[in-house]
């Protein structure tokens, strides 16, 4: 269940003295990674990640596990996809700093996953420590609505896993949070806030670089 | 034979445009959340067995669902008979929901059993079973399932088995559907005594 | 003018209603519930009025009086949209497609909705009362 390693192996040179299991694995070794795959229609994506959300909600006793474990379902997402990502665009620089790595989920990991970029990445006023992507309408809640008696369940927790993935995959331990706001005097829907609040080792580090 | 080939052709064409006209998103979302969703049940059930039974159980609660949208949206008219569907399924619905074309083959000879055949499976790009599972896990069961459901609900009832699984090692992705029965509508006055 | 939704599932039960206007007949929701399965009853049996027997035939699709028409809509899964109206609406069967595809995506694919059971998804709700919008703005 590992994302395939990154490594290209050394094709067998003699294919006929190879077993059936072998030449099954090398095919799976082969499969061209660095291809942009077809995209696929969001109704399949919407229907697996319901079905996602009912099974996990026989799980749990209270809303705060629904939103912990959506947070562990996207978390896989978001590790494997920053690697993958990495590779697919060759890239070998990697982020350092706080800010720009958040600039990179914000945009490029959104676009490789959601085809568009988050729509605003922003510093909590007053805490070091706490930034904040806001999407108006995330993917995963299209088709969603939530029942009143979930309180203030936001299925985004998916979403706020893949960020907490994909920056520990990086080297920034964090917690991630997804919640709905209300602006005030607009009639339109909540939008949807990933709270991002990085842990003091990653604060320390920064400090230094920033030193 | 020739009716049959238009029929094929005018399915292609559905499933094409099904595809080409549907919202997208990125398939290795897709493959990734699929990934992540069959460690969960892993974790959850750890058996190889009662995983890919709880696969189809929940493919099969998809595919109760995802028939409305292929029926919405495919432009398919009914599904008449087994042999059909079984077209259908693989010409419109697998480029519909999944961006690949499937083909139907391997018939007995009662007409009532087929494979569904498809040489690439978006759900297990980028996977490689740990030793453990190679043998024993279906991956991507939940198709099984998904058929199985939609199908149910038009009153085609059917089972179905994954024979082949290029993650296992084999040369293609084989799916066995063997037909049971259509049910019957009930007319409603014989049930109100 | 549009005047009532119904939707009905397959087993005859009545699992949403809503009236559009203020001039639709106002029923207690017992008799709504009555009225679905009546009617999903009434369909089943005029399929059997059908010289050719077909598994997809789906009976009553259109009732026209002179004060209302109802048109009908059945997928083959045997969920059922019907829908009332003043005698001259237009556009009626497609109407009911898009709302078709509508519970396909706003209903089905809302991971609170049980199968079967009332729809209650306010995004179901936002989107039906746009398509009543666009549906009196495309006939007037």
């Amino acid at each position: 269940m590992e994302l395939r390693r990154f490594t290209q192996p050394n094709k067998p040179t003699n294919t006929t003295t190879v077993s059936n299991s072998e030449i099954a694995k090398w095919n799976i070794l082969d499969r061209p990674l660095t291809r942009s795959r077809d995209e696929l229609a969001l109704s399949t994506f919407s229907f697996l990640f319901a079905e996602a959300v009912q099974y996990l909600q026989t799980r749990v006793q209270q809303v705060s596990e629904l939103e912990d474990k959506l947070n562990q379902l996207g978390y896989r997402v978001g590790q494997r996809a920053l690697e993958l990502l990495y590779f697919r665009e060759r890239i070998n620089k990697r982020e350092i700093r706080i800010v720009s790595i958040l600039g990179f989920i914000r945009v490029q990991l959104w676009k490789f996953l959601f085809k568009k970029s988050a729509d605003y990445l922003k510093k909590v006023t007053d805490r070091e420590d706490e930034y904040y992507i806001e999407e108006e309408e995330p993917l995963v809640n299209r088709f969603i609505s939530v029942p009143k008696d979930f309180g203030q369940l936001n299925c985004a927790a998916f979403m706020a896993g893949i960020i907490r993935g994909a920056l520990d995959s990086a080297g920034f331990t964090a917690s991630v949070s997804a919640h709905y706001i209300h602006r005030a005097e607009s009639s339109r829907r909540a939008v949807s806030i990933f709270m991002i609040r990085l842990e003091e080792s990653v604060m320390n580090r920064e400090r230094r670089l920033a030193g | 034979m020739s009716s049959s080939t238009s029929r094929s052709s005018t399915w292609n064409k559905l499933g094409d445009a099904a595809y080409a006209k549907s919202e997208k998103v990125s398939a290795d979302l897709v493959a990734l959340t699929y990934g992540s969703f069959v460690r969960e049940i892993i974790k959850d059930y750890e058996e190889p067995d009662q995983v890919n039974k709880e696969l189809e159980k929940l493919g099969y609660n998809i595919g109760i669902r995802l028939i409305e949208d292929f029926l919405a949206k495919s432009g398919v008219g009914n599904c008449s008979s087994f042999e059909e569907s079984a077209e259908i399924i693989s010409r419109v619905a697998f480029k519909m929901f999944l961006g690949i074309r499937a083909t139907v083959s391997n018939w007995n000879n009662e007409y009532n059993s087929c494979s569904i055949i498809f040489e690439e499976n978006p759900l297990a790009e980028y996977v490689e079973l740990p030793p453990e599972y190679s043998n024993a896990l279906l991956y991507s069961n939940m198709l099984c399932g998904v058929i199985r459901g939609a199908l149910e609900m038009v009153q085609i009832i059917v089972e179905c088995e994954f024979v082949k699984d290029q993650l296992r090692g084999d040369d293609t992705n084989e799916i066995r559907i063997r037909f049971k029965e259509i049910l019957q509508e009930q007319v409603p006055w014989n049930d109100e005594e | 003018m549009l005047y009532t939704l119904f939707v009905v599932n397959k087993a005859g039960g009545l699992i949403y209603q809503q009236n559009f206007s203020e001039t639709a007949a106002k029923l207690s929701s017992n008799d709504y519930l009555r009225l679905a399965s009546t009617f999903h009853s009434i369909q089943a049996i005029s399929r059997q009025l059908s010289p050719v027997h077909s598994r997809f035939g789906f009976g009553i699709e259109r009732i026209e009086t002179d004060t209302f028409v109802l048109q009908a809509f059945q997928s083959q899964t045997g969920v059922k949209f019907v829908v009332t109206a003043s005698p001259e609406t237009k556009n009626l069967k497609n109407f009911l497609r898009r709302l078709y595809e509508l519970y396909a995506d706003y209903v089905l694919k809302n991971p609170f909705y049980e199968l079967d059971m009332p729809i209650r998804c306010e995004l179901w709700e936002t989107m039906l009362q746009r398509a009543v919008e666009d549906h009196q703005r495309a006939s007037s």
